[in-house]
């Protein structure tokens, strides 16, 4: 590339950056990487104050963690009144079945003053344990990597990377404004190149950005002295690992939407597709697995997710565990995926024609 | 100077009536919709479950077949309220996916194409542009949640009698009113999601992302806040909570009933409300 | 003028499915304004399309002065389009438009700035130019696209209805302009409906109908070459009974109209050059011939000739 290919590469770049920020169509992008962000923030203010609400109401009715911890599934609601006493907060309700019969369900809550108790009940038997204990800085870097995972990867990054990147070309096309780039000396790579150049800074941008935000908002209700014992340990500096992974998901995904938007007039159909795909990747068959991009990005991520407590029992039997692939394996596989995907899309971007009928 | 002859009369003949003109929409609504072959084929997709069920209902009551493969009656699943909450689920799942698809092909082209202005300058009403639209969208929904689901209570029927029929007619109810319910909500959340996306791709992103979103986003207050409140935003678990209710079939959940409806009223209020500030014949440019 | 100077189009066919947009299309444009004419999907546009690379032709080639549309690094700093797209990247003011894509040209800050501002200023629109372009009317978005075509001093230019909307005192500036440019040896290739204004600014003219071009040329000599349409010569004398029955002993008069006011003659004559060589003849006797003109050597009339019976065919 020449002088004046550069300068038009940075001269798109400008442009578009300053669309995909500002415009309004990126409000929706904005949110969605908020929300976790203001979840951690939420809980950080949330944690102190539950542990000060169980503390207080400890005083009141403290129950031994030993007694606690003896109540097992079958015992009857009157066997676990009996040895804890009233809860500080129960409910029962009716759940209908079949025969006109109804099961009665309810929980019972209890407090040894740090660990919280829910017993949850079935026509009067305990079927159910929810254990709640003070939240440690370990555990909460295993919360955020799960939801790193299971949705700010598969959810956040995707559906941003859908926006911003679509938008780059099948966007200027419903707006019917593409025209303008293909009516000035750049040649059609060059604008691919700077558009998707400019896509990936404002995503990388948003995304590391709320990534480390909720890291930062995870470590908000820990004092100075647990948050400096924690990373004394040198590899528990993860935060570097988590925006690398950050900006790979965004490059991968960010170059997949690219070439759908140069090469579907519906870019949706196949992001639904790909979305399926990712999102049925745990359950795939290995080799199958490999054929995923979050497979290499779950590979790079530090910390193991912990399994998702709300699936159904079945899904989970369902789940193929699978060896991640090496941290140099998954860079080499999605460097050369994105860089592959970006070849064929300005190939492709030859071809490309001004169509700007509706339908 | 010029002359005016008065050779204009006004239209004298038969109207069509009022209360029906809205029908207008739907149908061009479908023209809109079947011109996409791939919507066609999904939907006709749609219907492989409910065939897959009318099977199964019809081979399970076939002594011959059952001795055939040795399959002891009594082992297999009944057909009672657990097998249509799966049939719920399963056709729910398509029908959201259905939406995606089919609302934004609805009505965002007639915002990006500037069409408000052409509609409401004719005798035409905001809520009857909403129910031509939704219509549209109702119609193709049925066609593939509550009508299979009571060709299949039919089916059962007619082979298991009329005893149990009369004895199972609470299951006609949940079928019609548990899947007439999820249809309205998602009819709403496609038609003002799209009204808002001025793109067809967006609008379906983000049809597909509230949903998926909700999801993730209640999982994720769940896991970090130790609570269950998280699942009132995650619309398929409330939809589940509901039908495990109608259907009669524990499955374990948490969340009551009265949250359960009070979140799907409170989503089709939104949407309403989010119709209702976009649909107007007039833009204004800042 | 040799091939490399011109806009040439070899045999040049668009398909758009089984929909054809232009159809074995030959043409050798040279310099000056030319201006397309035809109805409503006759071709005009797809061929301003596929000249500026926007569609690409089916069959054939096309060079727009030596240069192929596949090579959109080199083309673009020749031509200009303005197209017939009213809608516009959003967010931007007219001068940020025209500013940021001055950039892609590879022009400095500073001289995309100065560009900007020229081009803006030759449209008439400097004071409106820090507004929004979503709250121009229409004739300030023609105005801007105008000024976005050819705001990189562009050798070929080609405009689609440039003079849409544009209010009286605007459209004869840019009349002058595009006069200007064409005196300059620039290619100003114009689409348009109205046919008095084609006819007044247009060097040469390329008729299209259903995708075929069906004349291309200056307008006297498309409009001789239509044979079966007898040459219309209006004459005003003051005796049009006498000079009609002169008329009508020459073989090659078809027909002679006294005017309704009296006031002269309409002749259809198959020969005209014949016919104005032997009017001194026929005007003797005392018949005061007033003035001569042909009443149909127009786009309007060659339009109607080539087209508009077409389309009443149909």
């Amino acid at each position: 590339m020449n002088t004046s290919q550069w300068a038009q590469l940075f001269a798109i770049i400008r442009l578009e950056i300053w669309k995909t920020f500002f415009s309004r169509r990126s409000l929706w992008i904005y949110l969605f990487t908020l929300a976790p962000v203001l979840l951690f923030t939420a809980n950080s203010i949330y944690a102190p104050r539950e542990q000060a609400r169980l503390a207080r109401i400890a005083e009141k009715h403290q129950v031994a963690l030993a007694n606690l911890t003896a109540i097992t599934r079958g015992m009857t609601n009157s066997v676990v009144l009996e040895q804890l006493g009233e809860p500080y907060q129960q409910h029962t309700w009716r759940h209908p079945i079949e025969g006109g019969r109804v099961n009665e369900r309810g929980f019972y809550r209890y407090t040894d003053g740090k660990s919280d108790f829910t017993f949850h009940f079935n026509n009067g038997r305990v079927r159910g344990i929810e254990r709640s204990d003070p939240e440690t800085l370990p555990q909460n870097f295993l919360i955020f990597a799960t939801i790193f995972r299971f949705y700010f990867l598969r959810l956040a990054v995707f559906f941003g990377c859908v926006g911003i990147f679509t938008n780059l070309f099948r966007g200027e096309m419903l707006d019917k404004s593409l025209h303008f780039y293909l009516l000035t000396p750049v040649r059609r790579e060059i604008l691919l190149a700077g558009k998707y150049l400019a896509g990936l800074l404002a995503a990388m941008v948003i995304f590391t950005a709320s990534a480390a935000l909720q890291w930062e908002a995870l470590l908000w209700q820990f004092d100075h002295q647990t948050v400096a014992d924690y990373f004394a340990d040198p590899s528990s500096a993860h935060l570097l690992s988590y925006l690398g992974v950050t900006v790979l998901a965004c490059a991968a995904y960010g170059s997949i939407f690219l070439c759908a938007g140069l090469l579907f007039r519906n870019p949706i159909v196949p992001a639904a597709i790909i979305l399926l795909w990712e999102s049925a990747n745990l359950f795939l068959p290995a080799t199958l697995q490999k054929l995923g991009v979050i497979y290499y990005l779950q590979s790079l991520c530090p910390l193991a997710a912990a399994p998702d407590s709300n699936m159904p029992v079945p899904l989970t039997r369902l789940i193929s565990a699978t060896t991640p692939a090496s941290a140099s394996m998954a860079l080499v596989v999605l460097i050369l995926f994105t860089l592959g995907v970006l070849v064929f899309s300005g190939v492709r971007s030859r071809k490309l024609e001004i169509n700007y009928s509706t339908d | 100077m010029a002359v005016h002859k008065h050779t204009y009369k006004d239209y004298t003949g038969p109207r069509t009536p009022a209360w029906s003109r809205f029908l207008v929409l739907a149908r061009f609504g479908f023209a809109r919709v079947y011109h996409l072959k791939f919507l066609f084929l999904f939907s006709i997709g749609c219907l492989f479950y409910p065939l897959v069920c009318a099977a199964y209902i019809y081979l399970s009551h076939n002594p011959s077949f059952l001795a055939l493969f040795s399959i002891p009656a009594d082992r297999l699943p009944h057909v009672d309220g657990r097998f249509f909450y799966f049939y719920s689920i399963v056709q729910g799942a398509l029908a959201y996916l259905l939406t995606a698809f089919v609302g934004p092909v609805l009505v965002t082209p007639d915002f990006a194409n500037g069409a408000m202005p052409l509609y409401f300058s004719r005798p035409f009403s905001r809520a009857e542009y909403v129910a031509g639209r939704i219509s549209v969208l109702l119609i193709l929904l049925s066609l593939i949640t509550w009508i299979p689901g009571l060709v299949l209570f039919a089916i059962q029927s007619s082979i298991e009698g009329w005893d149990w029929m009369t004895g199972n007619l609470w299951l006609a109810s949940a079928i019609v009113s548990g899947l007439f319910v999820w249809i309205v909500v998602l009819s709403l959340i496609g038609l003002a999601l799209s009204a808002w996306v001025r793109w067809k791709i967006g609008a379906g992103a983000l049809v597909l992302g509230v949903i998926f979103a909700g999801a993730g986003f209640g999982a994720a207050i769940n896991s970090l806040m130790r609570t269950n409140y998280g699942a009132l935003i995650d619309l398929t678990q409330v939809a589940h909570t509901i039908w495990s209710y109608l259907f009669r079939y524990d499955t374990g959940t948490e969340m009551s009933l009265t949250s359960a409806w009070i979140v799907l009223v409170v989503t089709c209020v939104i949407c309403l409300w989010l119709l209702a500030k976009r649909i107007r014949p007039f833009e204004v440019i800042k | 003028m040799t091939d490399s100077a011109n806009i040439t189009l070899d045999n040049v066919s668009r398909f758009y499915g089984e929909v054809l947009g232009v159809n074995r299309v030959t043409l050798s444009i040279p310099p000056g304004i030319t201006s397309l004419v035809g109805p409503n999907g006759s071709g005009k546009i797809t061929l301003m399309n596929l000249m500026t690379g926007l569609v690409r032709p089916t069959y054939g080639e096309i060079r727009i002065r030596g240069i192929a549309p596949s090579e959109p690094q080199k083309l673009f700093h020749l031509v200009g389009y303005s197209t017939q797209f009213d809608s516009f990247p959003k967010g931007l003011t007219g001068f940020q438009f025209i500013q940021s894509f001055l950039r892609f040209f590879g022009y400095s800050s500073a001289t995309s700035l100065e560009l900007a501002g020229r081009a803006i200023a030759q449209v008439g629109l400097t004071e409106a130019a820090d507004r929004k372009i979503a709250a121009y009317s229409k004739g300030m978005r023609q105005r801007i696209k105008l000024a976005q075509a050819i705001a990189h001093d562009p050798q070929v230019l080609v405009l689609d209805e440039p003079l849409n909307g544009l209010d009286p005192l605007i459209r004869a500036e840019t009349i002058a302009l595009f006069r200007r440019w064409a005196d300059e040896g620039r290619h100003v290739v114009v689409s348009s409906h109205v046919l008095h204004e084609v006819d007044l600014i247009s060097d040469r003219v390329i008729l299209l109908t259903g995708g075929y071009v069906v004349a291309e040329g200056q307008i006297h000599g498309v409009r001789t070459e239509i044979q079966e349409h007898p040459m219309e010569v209006l004459i005003r004398c003051d005796q049009p009974g006498a000079l009609a029955s002169r008329v009508f002993e020459q073989e090659h008069v078809v027909s002679a109209q006294i005017l309704p006011d009296g006031s002269g003659l309409l002749v259809q004559t198959r020969d005209a050059d014949r016919f104005y060589r032997q009017l001194n003849h026929l005007a003797l006797d005392n018949i005061q011939i007033e003035s001569v003109a042909p009443a149909d050597d127009n786009v309007n009339s060659v339009y109607q000739y080539l087209i508009g019976g077409e389309e009443v065919s149909k």
